[in-house]
């Protein structure tokens, strides 16, 4: 636990509490804050699976929008409090990532990234046809969550101080989470499968088990999103945000939970100040990918090596 | 009989139809995975880029005939340009590197192609009109062009791959690439000439297509989730596998139309893939150990 929450990580979250009294911080910069953090904590949650179990999600979007339609769902029809949509969607994301990790865990490599894609599409066709949850325009309009009694979470700083916990929360599990048997076992998966299974560990249900707890994280993350935006749509759950949540955590760093959040938070604010400038902003981020593949592929976190021979503990 | 010839015949020839040509799409996907092991998420854009190249010199020459053979040709130069530049320095890595740079390629081509052309939809016309009577019904000529077209490209690679050195090689590279390399055959030209031959395929498909179909920047998004699941259905590597696959999802889309609504065949094609998964995990052909 001691090693888990290093003060390095407690600084830079206090610095983000600190955050909205910045003078120029308008409502605006506060909901682009609330995405960039958002986003980070949902591919900090991907890393999970891709940096420390080396299986790639490509249906990462459909937990993050099932989440969303959960809590959307119970807005609209009057049940107001956070705790209740938290607990539906923990629950319909529950139930759908047991089914995907079932199937997708007892494959490897590419074939976990087609399983996840496959199901995660048959879920956006089915809220895209479904008049029931508004179909291609989802569901607009919703009113915000309360948190306790009335007090409702309808500002950009209630919000921004909402999704910082989460942020704080989701961190401090994944990083107990890691430095434990259980993410020491991940990694030897990664590293080599078939050695971690003559080892006598059940593969499968560690990978099960890791591919729950990052679905959940990320569905958590959903049930968020319409308190800040009052709606849930399918395009939420395409396969290409699965891919955007992928790209945030390469631009991060594979495997190093801190750089996919200051991945996440690179890639909202390189969309909104690339978009503001040009339409071709995907042509931009196409690049970014691209480069950082060929040349960077520890990620933004990697330049730390470059700096000096600073301890660092990457990959636990 | 009055059901079969108006309503079950055309299905039936619809499927086959987009059966052909959704098999040249999953074929180059499948030697490329055998090749590389990367899934390659830009062949759908590849498939789209052949369709706007055909329109761009249908827009200079007004042939079709002539785009036919100038658009897969560029497309295949663009594909050994992308290879040689961006797959090749990732060789060494692991294949999810080339997953996500495929991915990023697909990124900046659709762009890339909505910044030229434009976002709307586009129509092209076919080359001829009229239709055949045929089994007592009558059928799109152009239709059956298609038909015909595709499975004499598909005969040729299957002649390609079995009876040329050229074609030897490419299986000799899927089977052991460090084997063939030990044995003197140039593998990196291999590899790049495989990538741009599946890249001239997907774009041959994108262009016989676009009459039927309408031509816009994300066309290719739809038609490569369509090829994953052929490419898997078929079992990963398998060339036979996934032509046989794309009959059987092309046969699969045409005759569930006819009694569900579209967005209930889009689940029911799910359905089929997840129930042969489980079934026969390695998909019809796939064999246990290849590309695992």
């Amino acid at each position: 636990m001691n090693r888990a929450l290093s003060w390095r990580a407690l600084i830079v979250w206090a610095m983000l509490a600190l955050l909205p009294a910045l003078p120029f911080m308008s409502k605006f910069y506060l909901l682009l804050a609330f995405d960039a953090l958002l986003f980070g904590a949902i591919a900090m949650s991907l890393d999970l699976l891709m940096g420390y179990t080396g299986l790639v999600s490509f249906g990462h979007a459909a937990f993050f929008g099932l989440g969303a339609y959960a809590s959307a769902v119970l807005l609209e029809r009057g049940v107001l409090s956070l705790w209740a949509c938290l607990a539906f969607a923990i629950l319909v994301v529950g139930l759908y990532a047991l089914v995907v990790s079932f199937f997708s865990t007892a494959r490897r490599g590419i074939y976990v990234a087609l399983l996840t894609l496959i199901f995660a599409e048959v879920v956006y066709t089915f809220f895209r046809y479904t008049q029931t949850f508004g179909g291609s325009d989802g569901i607009q309009g919703v009113p915000s969550p309360r948190l306790i009694g009335e007090f409702a979470l309808d500002t950009p700083l209630r919000n921004y101080y909402l999704v910082l916990v989460y942020l704080g929360l989701a961190y401090l599990a994944c990083r107990v989470l890691v430095t434990s048997h259980f993410g020491r076992v991940l990694v030897a998966i990664r590293e080599n499968e078939d050695r971690a299974r003559f080892l006598g560990y059940n593969v499968q249900r560690y990978k099960m088990a890791v591919c729950m707890i990052s679905a959940l994280l990320t569905g958590v993350g959903g049930a968020l999103y319409p308190g800040r935006s009052a709606f849930a749509t399918p395009d939420l759950m395409l396969w290409t945000v699965s891919g955007e949540f992928i790209i945030m955590v390469m631009i991060g760093g594979l495997g190093t939970l801190a750089g996919p959040v200051v991945g996440g938070a690179f890639f909202v604010l390189l969309q909104e100040k690339v978009s503001s400038y040009v339409d071709w902003y995907f042509i931009v981020i196409g690049l970014v990918l691209i480069f950082i593949v060929l040349f960077m592929p520890k990620g933004l976190l990697g330049i730390r090596e470059l700096l000096g021979p600073r301890r660092w503990r990457t990959t636990a | 009989m009055d059901y079969v010839v108006a309503v079950l015949l055309p299905q039936l020839l619809h499927g086959l139809v987009f059966g052909a040509a959704l098999g040249l799409l999953a074929l180059g996907l499948t030697v490329i995975f055998g090749l590389l092991g990367v899934m390659n998420f830009a062949h759908g854009e590849l498939y789209m880029l052949g369709a706007y190249a055909g329109i761009a010199v249908m827009g200079l020459t007004h042939s079709f005939w002539l785009a036919l053979l100038v658009a897969p040709v560029a497309v295949g130069a663009i594909g050994a340009v992308t290879e040689v530049t961006t797959l090749r320095p990732l060789y060494r890595r692991e294949p999810l590197y080339g997953l996500i740079l495929t991915f990023g390629l697909a990124l900046v081509f659709r762009e890339g192609a909505r910044q030229i052309w434009g976002g709307d939809m586009r129509r092209i016309l076919p080359p001829f009109t009229g239709s055949t009577p045929l089994l007592g019904m009558t059928y799109p000529n152009y239709r059956l062009f298609l038909l015909a077209a595709s499975s004499v490209l598909l005969l040729a690679i299957w002649l390609f791959f079995t009876r040329t050195r050229a074609g030897i090689l490419v299986r000799a590279a899927v089977q052991d690439a460090e084997m063939l390399d030990g044995l003197g055959v140039n593998v990196p030209r291999v590899f790049t000439l495989t990538f741009a031959g599946s890249a001239a395929l997907a774009a041959l498909a994108g262009l016989l297509l676009a009459p039927v179909f309408t031509v816009y920047p994300q066309m290719g998004v739809e038609m490569i989730l369509l090829a994953f699941i052929v490419v898997i259905l078929g079992g990963m590597g398998s060339m036979g596998g996934s032509v046989i696959a794309a009959f059987v999802i092309g046969l699969a889309q045409s005759l569930l139309t006819l009694w569900m609504n579209p967005q209930r065949v889009a689940i029911a094609i799910f359905a089929i893939m997840i129930v042969v998964l489980i079934v026969r995990p390695r998909g019809f052909f796939g064999r246990e150990g290849v590309l695992e």
